[in-house]
């Protein structure tokens, strides 16, 4: 118990410059990421049928490669799909770095819309929009069409995450309503606060090497020559 | 007259006749499947097992959090069947597929009540609780169950769960189609609202299996060629397609005949009518008649 108390006495000092900022400072490429997942775009109805490696030819001879990719950064996150379910935060999707991996645009741009004018590239919600539309029973949700093309390329390549906390933050609900302290509650109750809900993230916390690590610590004054000093061992909090 | 041998078989004999008579004339059994009802098809090729269709349907019913919700191995180690706590629970199989690097690949399978077109469990209610409704959900109404538990006898994927634990109130559990949700036009269940995937498709019966038709003929080589619950016992709401054999990953193999089909059949055809009991009574008060007759005759005969 009192390791557990000591630990979230560190994570609230740690976290209180952070509360107290009156200004958060925001990233400005998330800002616009977010409000880019915002937008919903027009319907594309009809699309072009061409088979993948047409595509992927169609995409050369168009003279589109990597260095035309203009948006570095995504956030995969839309209305369409917070109008069904908001259980995940969006994916934070860096699209330029999948470009420059897979070296190929077909792998997502599968097909283009008929409408000649319409971009060669176009983004993933104009044609995959709300699931089980009875007018075009085929097309796949935009939620679906996410999760199938992220995770069968990821398990087809053996690279990058396939579990849903590889690439999701949970939905943390606001803590404003969930935390009851009194005012000035002193770093104790604070502490005993947070283990109310989170005490099997304390007990694990307890057996990572957070809390036991140890080793030689050669560049420490007065322990240079320890070879099993650390917090598992002879360090601070460790009692 | 005298109830000789001769005479019983006579009686049997008209008796038996009209039984075989009544019974070829009783047999059109017609299915009570709603004409328009709606269906979900789930592609066991797209499931990915995250289990948030367990998470998603304690939440929109009520029941309490699935067993560890996060977890995604461990978990699957042991095979679960839907109970009181759960109406719907994913099982992972290991069927001998293997993924590009020779690792064996895992089918994940959700199971849940099948919401049969003809059901086994609403024919065996003997009150009427089970009911299936208009939009293809087989409707439980706790208010009419008598606690029987015929229903979980009855169905051919042993479904039905009962809370044993409560001696007051205790009801049968199964998955509900989320009948509240979509009675609503553009309601889907809870499920398959949250599914990542599209592993399932909600929609009329008759839209998701042309879905599930097309993408047998659209991917050819990757499923087996057959449409589980097309006509698995006599069709159910909740249908299958799969990359794996359907009974290695325990989908039962079952007749095409719906199952209330043959029971119904005999009941039906005993009891139009109310021939049979008069065909009973008939045969008894004749064998009294006759034999009470023989018995005056042979009183008057004692008492001279």
């Amino acid at each position: 118990m009192i390791k557990k108390i000591i630990f979230f006495m560190g994570v609230f000092l740690f976290l209180m410059p952070g509360l107290s900022a009156a200004e958060v400072w925001k990233a400005p490429d998330q800002e616009k990421a977010k409000e880019r997942a915002r937008e919903v775009v027009p319907f594309v109805k009809e699309y072009k049928d061409d088979c993948l490696i047409n595509r992927r030819t169609c995409l050369v001879d168009a003279g589109i490669s990597i260095k035309d990719v203009t948006t570095v950064y995504f956030v995969l996150g839309s209305p369409v799909i917070k109008k069904r379910e908001d259980h995940y935060e969006p994916v934070r999707f860096a699209h330029k770095r999948h470009a420059a991996l897979t070296n190929d645009c077909s792998v997502c741009h599968h097909f283009r819309p008929k409408d000649e004018n319409a971009l060669e590239t176009t983004r993933c919600s104009a044609c995959h929009q709300d699931s089980f539309n009875p007018d075009y029973p085929e097309r796949i949700g935009l939620k679906a069409a996410y999760h199938q093309q992220c995770m069968q390329c990821h398990q087809n390549q053996g690279k990058g995450p396939v579990d849903c906390k590889g690439c999701h933050l949970q939905n943390v609900p606001d803590h404003k309503e969930l935390v009851k302290l009194p005012d000035g509650a002193d770093p104790f109750q604070v502490t005993a606060e947070c283990l109310r809900c989170h005490d099997t993230q304390a007990d694990d916390m307890l057996t990572t090497a957070h809390w036991l690590w140890k080793g030689p610590s050669p560049y420490t004054t007065g322990h240079r020559k320890d070879i099993m000093h650390g917090k598992g061992t002879t360090a601070l909090n460790n009692f | 007259m005298k109830l000789t041998r001769r005479t019983f078989f006579k009686f049997m004999g008209a008796a038996g006749s009209t039984v075989v008579g009544r019974a070829s004339s009783a047999n059109a059994w017609e299915s009570k499947a709603p004409p328009d009802s709606y269906g979900c098809l789930v592609d066991l090729s797209r499931c990915v097992g995250c289990r948030k269709c367990e998470e998603a349907c304690s939440t929109v019913n009520g029941l309490p959090a699935p067993e560890r919700a996060n977890c995604q191995c461990t978990i699957f180690e042991k095979k679960r069947r839907p109970d009181d706590t759960a109406y719907t629970v994913v099982n992972r199989y290991f069927t001998g597929k293997l993924d590009t690097f020779d690792k064996p690949l895992p089918t994940f399978a959700k199971v849940q009540c099948m919401h049969c077109q003809d059901a086994a469990c609403v024919s065996a209610c003997i009150v009427g609780a089970l009911t299936k409704d208009e939009t293809g959900a087989v409707h439980y109404d706790v208010s009419k169950c008598i606690g029987c538990r015929y229903c979980m006898v009855a169905c051919p994927f042993e479904i039905p769960a009962y809370e044993y634990d409560d001696p007051i109130t205790p009801r049968v559990m199964k998955c509900t189609f989320c009948y509240d949700r979509i009675k609503k036009e553009g309601g889907i269940p809870g499920c398959v609202t949250i599914c990542p995937t599209e592993a399932l498709t909600f929609g009329k019966r008759e839209t998701v299996l042309k879905i599930a038709h097309d993408r047998l003929r659209e991917n050819p080589g990757k499923y087996i060629q057959h449409v589980y619950g097309e006509k698995e016992v006599g069709g159910t709401s909740w249908m299958y397609i799969s990359a794996v054999p359907f009974e290695k990953v325990n989908l039962p193999v079952l007749p095409e005949t719906p199952s209330p089909k043959l029971s119904e059949t005999i009941q039906h055809s005993l009891f139009s009518y109310l021939w049979s009991p008069i065909a009973l009574f008939g045969v008894l008060g004749a064998v009294m008649f006759t034999s009470k007759k023989h018995t005056d005759h042979s009183n008057r005969k004692g008492g001279d």
